[in-house]
């Protein structure tokens, strides 16, 4: 079971993350919760600069930047390995 | 003063005042005419070979610099003289618009960087973005960009210095924060092909802007024999009347093809880039070859006449042209498809969030022009006065414009006849403070500094604005340096006093 946190204040660029990784979710047909972190302190314990960021398992795997389907199903199933 | 944008309706048709329905009626489609008629000329004219560019320049920056270059500047081991430029350039570099500035001030703060630095970035960005500059520079004069960049430079820091100083206490508690994220940032720079795009697109810009002879000349030209044309630019002339003296313009025939352009720019890059995370489609390379055919035809000189129409290729196509290629050959060599699926992205979320609001706010101010009275803005703000530089302030700070809306706003105050002083000042509060952007700063940095904040940047924009006003009027550059100087030096006097004094009262206590 994977956490995926998406760390923003529900910028469009935020958003934008979450459908994507909810794509992929849904592609890969695996189970995953998803998580949308708005708070700010909360946001800022991961040390990241800039939003969006993306957690998977709570390790950082992107910041500041939408990454691609393809990338995000990278980052999928390496966690999943 | 917003409310006297609202005069009785009498006092501006006043020869119709029998018929009140008539009245209305005339008036109302005078209101409606004068936002149409200013959006079209402002399309036609400005928005292309300046804004264009420059939203693909911001989403490159935004995209392709990695923001740990700069920021890992901004830790509080930094000596003071690297980090506020520091500040002041990130600022510059990678926020466009007010909803960028604010989660990057706050992971900055929060992360550790003195609240000093921290401010000057939240000063600087959105007053001298590539955006904003270029976009004033592009509609208002250079003069006036140049103006906003050296002053918003110079004020940012003093802000900061003296935010920094006002509440060292508790800077000094935050300071306890580690700065780790900014010492342990990675050195590497930027990638050579990246910052090779980024400058070839600085070029693009400049190639389609800048106003010199070896740029704006003719050197062949051909005939279409195409007829018809001087009519359809006739018929958009009366379309959409103007007064060359009040600053209005028209629309060319020329300014309506690219008009069309844009439109299909907006739908292709619809298609083609709102998905590009999932691939990109046939739909992504029709939007990026519109973009460059939009500008390439904007940077043609065309004069319609009973004969045909002349095509002039000025010395901006050629320009235009070669910055075109190399990027094209960039972006295929150099660039990985990460960058840019990323720069494209950016750049079409900028257009996507900006440029709606700028069409309506353009529209708007179109209305408004119809509705205020020249005499009223020289009255106010006619003349470099303290007066006039304040009510510049005041109304930039209640007046709430989204993003490069301030713009055309101040071309309809200049146009009216307002000094550059007060525009100016009014240029450099707008952006800064609205009162949404006060309310979200001081959830993060706590009330009583932003609001310790909003006085001083109102306090120097005010002084920006005489400063520069005085410049205008034909005060000696010298002599206009001078006093920049005496005041800055001043306030680094002030700032060093109170200093030495608290260091001598806390020195004994540790």
């Amino acid at each position: 079971m994977l956490t995926i946190k998406i760390l923003g204040s529900g910028c469009a660029n935020c958003k934008r993350v979450e459908q994507i990784a909810q794509k992929v979710v849904t592609d890969l047909a695996t189970e995953a919760e998803i998580i949308k972190v708005t708070d700010y302190n909360e946001i800022m314990k991961y040390n990241i600069l800039s939003t969006p960021g993306l957690v998977i398992n709570e390790k950082v795997v992107s910041a500041g930047r939408v990454p691609s389907e393809a990338e995000i199903t990278t980052f999928l199933t390496n966690a999943l390995v | 003063m917003p409310h006297m944008l609202w005069m009785p309706w009498n006092s501006i048709c006043p020869e119709k005042k029998d018929n009140p329905d008539m009245d209305i009626l005339a008036f109302l489609s005078k209101l409606l005419y004068g936002g149409l008629g200013n959006l079209a000329a402002y399309l036609a004219a400005h928005v292309l070979l300046c804004l264009l560019p420059a939203f693909y320049i911001a989403g490159a920056m935004t995209a392709l610099i990695p923001k740990e270059t700069v920021t890992r500047f901004l830790g509080r081991n930094t000596p003071r003289f690297i980090s506020y430029p520091a500040a002041a350039l990130a600022g510059s570099v990678l926020a466009v618009c007010s909803c960028t500035i604010v989660p990057l001030f706050a992971g900055i703060y929060k992360k550790g960087a003195g609240l000093g630095p921290a401010i000057t970035f939240l000063f600087f960005a959105p007053a001298a973005n590539i955006l904003a500059l270029v976009y004033t520079g592009g509609v208002i004069g250079a003069d006036l960009a140049f103006a906003r960049l050296f002053l918003s430079l110079a004020f940012g820091i003093g802000i900061g210095l003296i935010m920094a100083l006002i509440f060292r206490k508790d800077d000094a508690a935050h300071d306890k924060a580690t700065d780790e994220i900014f010492a342990g940032q990675s050195r590497k720079g930027m990638p050579r092909a990246a910052l090779a795009f980024l400058l070839i697109l600085v070029a693009l810009l400049l190639s389609g802007t800048l106003k010199v002879g070896l740029l704006t000349d003719t050197y062949t030209q051909f005939t279409l024999p195409v007829s018809g044309m001087d009519r359809f630019q006739d018929f958009l002339y009366n379309l959409v009347p103007y007064d060359a003296s009040r600053g209005e313009e028209g629309v060319t025939a020329q300014g309506a093809i690219l008009i069309g352009l844009l439109a299909l720019i907006g739908l292709a890059s619809w298609k083609g880039l709102e998905k590009i995370h999932e691939k990109f489609t046939a739909w992504t390379w029709i939007a990026m070859g519109l973009v460059g055919l939009t500008l390439l035809v904007a940077s043609l000189g065309m004069s319609p006449h009973a004969g045909g129409l002349d095509i002039l290729f000025t010395g901006k196509f050629f320009g235009v042209m070669l910055a075109l290629l190399a990027l094209t050959l960039l972006a295929w060599k150099g660039l990985s498809r990460d960058e840019l699926r990323d720069w494209l992205w950016e750049s079409w979320h900028f257009i996507k969030q900006i440029f709606p609001l700028l069409v309506v706010g353009v529209f708007a101010v179109g209305v408004i022009r119809v509705l205020i009275k020249p005499e009223w803005i020289e009255t106010l703000a006619g003349q470099n006065s303290l007066l006039g530089n304040l009510a510049g302030v005041v109304f930039g700070v209640f007046m709430y414009f989204p993003t490069l809306v301030e713009v055309p706003i101040a071309q309809m105050f200049l146009s009216l006849g307002m000094h550059r002083g007060p525009l100016l000042a009014y240029l450099m509060a707008d952006p800064e403070l609205s009162l949404q952007s006060i309310l979200i700063t001081a959830t993060i940095i706590g009330r009583l500094k932003a609001w310790v904040y909003v006085g001083w940047v109102a306090l120097f924009s005010t002084l920006a604005g005489l400063i520069y006003g005085a410049w205008v009027d034909g005060a000696s550059l010298g002599l206009v340096v001078l006093y920049l100087c005496l005041f800055l030096a001043i306030l680094a006097l002030v700032l060093w006093l109170v200093n030495r004094r608290n260091a001598a009262i806390t020195a004994p206590a540790q």
